[in-house]
């Protein structure tokens, strides 16, 4: 048997580097947050290729073209992946976290980790997206007059304004979910359930309040100065907020079994 | 000999339930303790207690030293991977032992590997498709190949074969010996583990009612068999812990029978049988075998 002489305990890691071994944790299997999302918008991608050619086919007046480019502006093929990156935040929140844990990794560590990670993943993507976006918009939509990354919700601006807005957007995605998960892990159902009552008399409140003062116009054309650019940036209002109330929901969590 | 960790009066409640009653104890460095229990008694919240995982209502832990809540220089010291462990939706048993070495420091790659192997463990496979024993094994090598210095272990030997827990046995004794550590070892099945232990805690309904040495523990009872009438006489006034009779014959436990008791006991013709952990166990928590295998 060869057993190594090295008995010394080894330096354990200081604080950047116990956040990185969160960070690595959560990629431990890179299938779920990287190589499956990505695979599943290829996915969507050729299928909408596929719905475009049959347009692209049928439609050969002018005008019925015209209206068949204007709808695929309002694509939400590139939604999925917002969303998927929400689930993501959820199971992390809930399922790794216990594990870490058991790991001795402290909350604080934990969610410091995981913050990072979802920053580096929204970096990742709101890249890749950009990248795809560039592609569709000097192809002519990939020759087909198709929008899926440049879709209408994305703004109408530069380059580096599109990545802005994906890059926020899915800030939004993982600190809503982690936030609700952190909610779920610490009071379980009763809390989520309270979660949703309490946001839902939130955005009653607020309609409410538009009615009655008769603001609605305002509200309305807040958006519309602020534009697709200014109106992401404001959500990251929402996402810090979520990302604050999510580590103190979590400081104090411990997951049952 | 100094206490790594040192628990007082602590108290845990959930609701009106009290998983943890005014708990007092210390665990000396570098030996192997067991914490002993029937289902519920309140050992999986009194590790979690200890962990950082969980908070006290009152009371004080302290774990080398120090509170161990969101103290990372503590927990970087802990191994506890709990019997009902939650692992990530998409891990497979390689993404344990892939990510394990990011969190000790001492982990030994090598030695896992061995383990992994001895306990074929399939590394291909999703944690959910595990089967009890499976997931056991992880916990049990994540636990030895962590070589942490204080070291949980709740419930080792849940679903593993008779092979698999030998070879627990084994490879904690050599590893211990090699590398000494402080072991917790937390089960109700009390027979299994019996031979490791070096101290014995035992709770139920979340107090504490026995903290003492193992061997002393053994030595502390003694069960005579004998006819009623020759067992009836030589135990008189002492103190007896459980009582058994068929027919004419009679076997009593008494409590803290000394080598002149032993000689007088063998003078009047009586039989002296050891008694195991367990069945002390059970006879200081005044419950009856079945009712204790039944929560097993």
């Amino acid at each position: 048997m060869s057993i190594a002489l090295d008995t010394a305990p080894h330096a354990p890691a200081g604080a950047f580097g116990r956040i990185w071994s969160v960070v690595k944790l959560n990629l431990a299997n890179p299938w779920t947050a990287i190589i499956l999302p990505w695979i599943i918008l290829g996915v969507i991608f050729v299928a909408n290729v596929a719905i475009w050619l049959i347009i692209d086919r049928a439609v050969g007046d002018a005008g019925d073209r015209a209206d068949a480019v204007d709808g695929f502006s309002y694509s939400g093929a590139a939604m999925y992946i917002f969303v998927y990156m929400m689930v993501v935040a959820v199971q992390t929140v809930n399922l790794t976290f216990p594990f870490a844990q058991g790991y001795g990794v402290t909350r604080r560590d934990f969610y410091l980790g995981t913050s990072l990670t979802f920053v580096l993943l929204a970096a990742m993507y709101s890249v890749g997206l950009t990248i795809l976006a560039a592609i569709e918009e000097a192809t002519g939509g990939w020759g087909l007059d198709g929008r899926m990354f440049t879709a209408i919700y994305f703004g109408d601006g530069a380059w580096y304004e599109r990545l802005w807005i994906y890059f926020t957007a899915f800030l939004f995605f993982f600190f809503v979910g982690a936030v609700a998960a952190a909610i779920f892990v610490r009071w379980k159902a009763n809390g989520i359930i309270a979660f949703f009552i309490g946001v839902g008399l939130l955005l009653i409140g607020l309609a409410a309040l538009f009615t009655y003062t008769g603001t609605w116009p305002q509200f309305g054309a807040f958006f519309a100065t602020a534009g697709w650019l200014g109106s992401y940036t404001w959500s990251l209002v929402v996402t810090v907020l979520a990302a604050i109330a999510g580590f103190f929901v979590l400081r104090r969590a411990t997951p049952k079994s | 000999m100094s206490a790594i960790i040192e628990v007082t009066g602590v108290t845990k409640t959930f609701g009106k339930v009290t998983a943890v009653d005014d708990a007092s104890f210390t665990v000396e460095e570098n030996r192997i303790y067991g914490l002993l229990g029937r289902n519920g008694a309140g050992k999986t919240t009194l590790m979690q207690l200890i962990t950082g995982q969980d908070f006290v209502t009152s009371g004080d832990i302290r774990v080398f030293g120090q509170s161990p809540v969101e103290n990372a220089s503590v927990l970087q010291r802990i191994s506890f991977i709990k019997e009902s462990q939650k692992y990530p939706e998409d891990f497979k048993v390689k993404h344990v032992f892939r990510s394990a070495p990011w969190f000790f420091a001492d982990w030994d790659a090598a030695f896992a590997e061995q383990l992994i192997e001895e306990f074929r463990l399939p590394l291909d496979r999703r944690i959910k498709k595990l089967s009890r024993g499976q997931l056991s094994s992880i916990g049990v090598i994540v636990g030895l190949a962590s070589r942490a210095p204080l070291t949980f272990f709740d419930e080792p030997y849940l679903g593993l074969d008779a092979v698999a827990r030998q070879l627990f046995y084994d490879r904690l004794l050599e590893d211990y010996a090699e590398h000494p550590r402080t072991v917790v070892l937390s089960t109700h099945l009390i027979d299994e583990v019996s031979n490791l232990l070096e101290h014995v805690l035992v709770i139920d309904r979340g107090r504490i009612i026995i903290d003492e040495d193992a061997e002393s523990l053994r030595g502390s009872a003694s069960t005579i068999v004998g006819t009623r009438a020759a067992v009836d006489e030589f135990v008189g006034a002492r103190p007896v812990l459980h009582r058994d009779a068929i027919g004419g014959l009679a076997s009593v436990t008494v409590a803290g029978l000394d080598a002149a008791g032993r000689s007088a006991a063998k003078a009047a013709g009586l039989e002296l049988v050891p008694v195991s952990l367990q069945q002390l166990v059970i006879q200081k928590t005044n419950t009856t075998e079945q009712e204790f295998e039944a929560s097993a």
